[in-house]
């Protein structure tokens, strides 16, 4: 096997007792999502290099580990803001990275290679790539390599986030050559994902476990002990062998097989799409309400408090709330925040906003004229309001009501990005594994779009039935 | 015309501005228990307006507004007892469209806790009865036509038995044939002796039904009399001239 060859051996060989400091905690890691064989799903399972050593060396070290798969990029956000401990995410050591955290002894090496679509005949080198767009991973060595030599060679560099959507972009001629971690390739290559390799590997860096600057140093060297353990005893070449050996091969290729390998992950997806849709609409519709009398109010403070609400929710995009919530706050207050409650403060606050112009729109669109007529006949505020504004109002807001549940509803697909285990991301673990993107991501559309009618049908039965 | 204890409503140096536009520029009217007040005047005089701040519909910017005791410039002053002894007709009706005709007229009793539903309900059929529409109760405003609106907005009106009813232009929305069964409502009241303020562009329903009239221009009081005094002999150019034009 030619990519034994890349393995380090690791010097400090002497193997260590359990450490009693980390013995019987557990400690949160994060990974990435996609990043096979390091890290991938298989029937909903986490699994990979990455995985198996993580996990061998806390059983060594006397240890617990949480795997949180959040993707790339999170992940070292999330270490750097604690939401994490400890990160293995197939992270090359750089010297950029070593400012900010404490890696683990190297325990693979490796090195960037150039691919191409199966088809394509005409770049065999960089000098091919002139002109051309190629796609590398966001924050990777892949992407630092490319930006390295794209002036000498006259190509352009576009970022994604994970290996399938780059593996596709080549496929379908966005991008003419991707720039990768050579075992990744290697192994999507194996698993028929349409492209082919065409240049050496580049001499790379290695690959390190990390903790953020200074945070549990004896996290780092239960690692590292647990490492050379491995190594000592032969496990660690054993956990390579299992991936690189021989690549898993896809079950069932054919659309229904997809269909009902998927269906146990997607709808573990769906139940917390509905999940977070459901605790986001309910805590917005109060926020909503709440906002939106403000709004109407006499007093100049609550319309003040309601606008400045309405216009910072309204006025920043979705994504950004949810990376500020999520990773932003905890760096702010120093407390972690758990992924469900990080969406959902997310989407409530946001779909709030819109709800309270729903609200305020309602209110307003009810004639002036019908609060006069309960006014002049004595009625207080309240009592016009409750009798005669609201009812006329709530029949006017409703399907702007309907409206939102269903945006917030495809809202949750934004969660992915912060490693909420919701619909989209499940859809992507599995894409990202099996790099049958194309019909994952029908299946994944066609269960919004099934209980999005589905909802919607049953709202309007409901709206027909109360506001006639 | 002096104030005297017997005033159901004193008026008096009434200013109301919208903004920097003044619209009232110091009105001082007395009315007396019992007495029908027409107010007639050109469009943008204030008429409406004024009518509007007898019930604080509209703020009052200056002087003070005194109806059946209460001083409405008093912040004390509970407006929402106020009103209920003061009934007030839209010239868009403003009936609610989400209740049936019935509910229009129960809600207030019902809400302000004036005896049981059953009798809320029994006074609702009795006050539809006087304004000839029995047969309607549970039919939805939006099934009726302009003149049978506002006879229940009258009846809505009443069912919180008040003092004083305020009429504003209560016929102006109105196609021609409907205006006549509206009128018969308001001269009917005026005949069991209802304090009333009528802001119309009806001159020959002022004349005949009006124990006085005021003619009302650029927010202010020109001139006020008995119909005979005012539509008979007018003393002031104003008068005659907006006359001429409408009669």
């Amino acid at each position: 096997m030619a990519l034994a060859g890349g393995f380090v051996g690791v010097t400090a060989a002497a193997a260590s007792s359990p450490s009693t400091e980390v013995s019987g905690e557990t400690y949160i890691i994060g990974t990435d999502t996609t990043f096979a064989p390091f890290e991938y799903r298989e029937d909903g399972e986490l699994t990979g290099i990455d995985m198996d050593l993580v996990r061998d060396i806390a059983a060594s070290q006397g240890f617990t580990v949480e795997i949180q798969s959040l993707g790339f990029d999170a992940a070292l956000q999330a270490l750097q803001s604690n939401q994490v401990d400890g990160v293995i995410a197939g992270m090359s050591i750089t010297d950029e990275r070593e400012l900010i955290f404490d890696f683990s002894d190297p325990y693979f090496d490796s090195g960037v290679q150039m691919a191409v679509a199966e088809a394509n005949t005409e770049i065999t080198a960089y000098a091919d790539l002139a002109g051309e767009t190629v796609v590398a991973k966001r924050g990777s060595e892949g992407e630092t390599f490319a930006n390295s030599i794209k002036d000498e060679y006259g190509f352009t560099v576009k970022a994604l986030a994970d290996s399938a959507t780059m593996y596709d972009d080549v496929k379908a001629g966005n991008s003419v050559a991707v720039f990768d971690d050579y075992p990744v390739l290697a192994y999507g290559i194996n698993q028929n994902n349409g492209l082919k390799s065409v240049t050496e590997k580049e001499q790379g860096s290695s690959y390190g476990f990390a903790v953020n600057k200074g945070q549990n140093p004896e996290l780092l060297a239960a690692f590292n002990a647990g490492l050379a353990e491995l190594e000592a005893s032969g496990a660690y070449q054993d956990i390579l062998d299992t991936y690189l050996d021989a690549p898993a091969a896809s079950s069932d290729t054919s659309f229904f097989g997809l269909l009902s390998d998927s269906a146990p992950a997607l709808m573990k997806g769906l139940g917390l799409t509905l999940l977070a849709t459901a605790l986001s609409i309910l805590i917005a519709l109060v926020l909503g309400v709440l906002f939106g009398f403000f709004t109407v109010s006499e007093s100049r403070i609550l319309r003040g408090i309601a606008t400045t609400y309405v216009s910072i929710f309204r006025g920043t995009p979705l994504l950004v709330q949810a990376f500020f919530f999520y990773f932003g706050l905890p760096q702010l207050t120093g407390q972690p925040i758990d992924v469900l409650a990080a969406g959902v403060l997310t989407l409530s606050l946001n779909a709030g906003a819109y709800m309270t112009e729903i609200v305020r729109g309602g209110i307003q669109s009810v004639d002036a004229g019908q609060t006069e007529a309960g006014r002049s006949l004595g009625l207080g505020y309240v009592t016009t309001m409750r009798r005669v504004v609201l009812p006329q109002a709530v029949k006017i807001m409703t399907p702007s009501f309907i409206n939102q549940f269903v945006m917030t509803l495809k809202d949750t697909s934004l969660l992915a990005v912060i490693g909420f285990a919701e619909l989209t991301y499940q859809g992507q673990q599995i894409y990202a594994a099996n790099f049958r993107t194309g019909e994952t991501l029908l299946i994944v559309a066609a269960i919004y779009f099934i209980v999005i009618n589905l909802l919607t049908m049953l709202s309007n039965k409901l709206d027909k039935r109360f506001n006639k | 015309m002096s104030a005297s204890a017997s005033s159901k409503i004193s008026v008096r140096g009434l200013r109301k501005s919208f903004g920097s536009n003044e619209v009232l520029k110091g009105l001082d009217v007395e009315i007396a228990e019992g007495e029908v007040v027409c107010v007639i005047g050109p469009s943008g005089s204030g008429k409406s307006t004024f009518l509007r701040c007898l019930n604080k519909l509209d703020d009052i910017t200056a002087g003070t507004v005194v109806v059946d005791g209460f001083d409405l410039t008093d912040k004390t002053v509970n407006l929402n007892e106020v009103r209920q002894h003061i009934g007030m007709v839209f010239q868009h009706f403003n009936l609610f469209p989400h209740m049936s005709v019935l509910q229009n007229i129960m809600l207030a009793p019902v809400e302000l806790k004036r005896g049981s539903k059953a009798d809320a309900r029994a006074t609702a059929l009795t006050l539809l009865d006087r304004v000839g529409l029995s047969d309607k109760a549970d039919a939805r405003p939006a099934q009726l036509s302009g003149g049978q609106k506002q006879r229940v907005a009258i009846a809505r009106s009443l069912a919180v038995n008040p003092d004083i009813m305020l009429f504003d232009e209560a016929t102006s929305a109105l196609d021609p044939e409907m205006v006549g069964e509206v009128l018969q409502v308001i001269r009917d009241l005026a005949a069991e002796g209802m304090t009333m303020v009528v802001v119309t562009h009806e001159m020959g329903f002022a004349r005949e039904v009006a124990d006085r009239v005021i003619f009302m221009a650029d927010g202010l009081v020109v001139e006020e009399g008995t119909p005979a005094e005012l539509f008979g002999n007018p003393q002031h150019q104003r008068t005659q001239d907006f006359l001429s034009k409408v009669l």
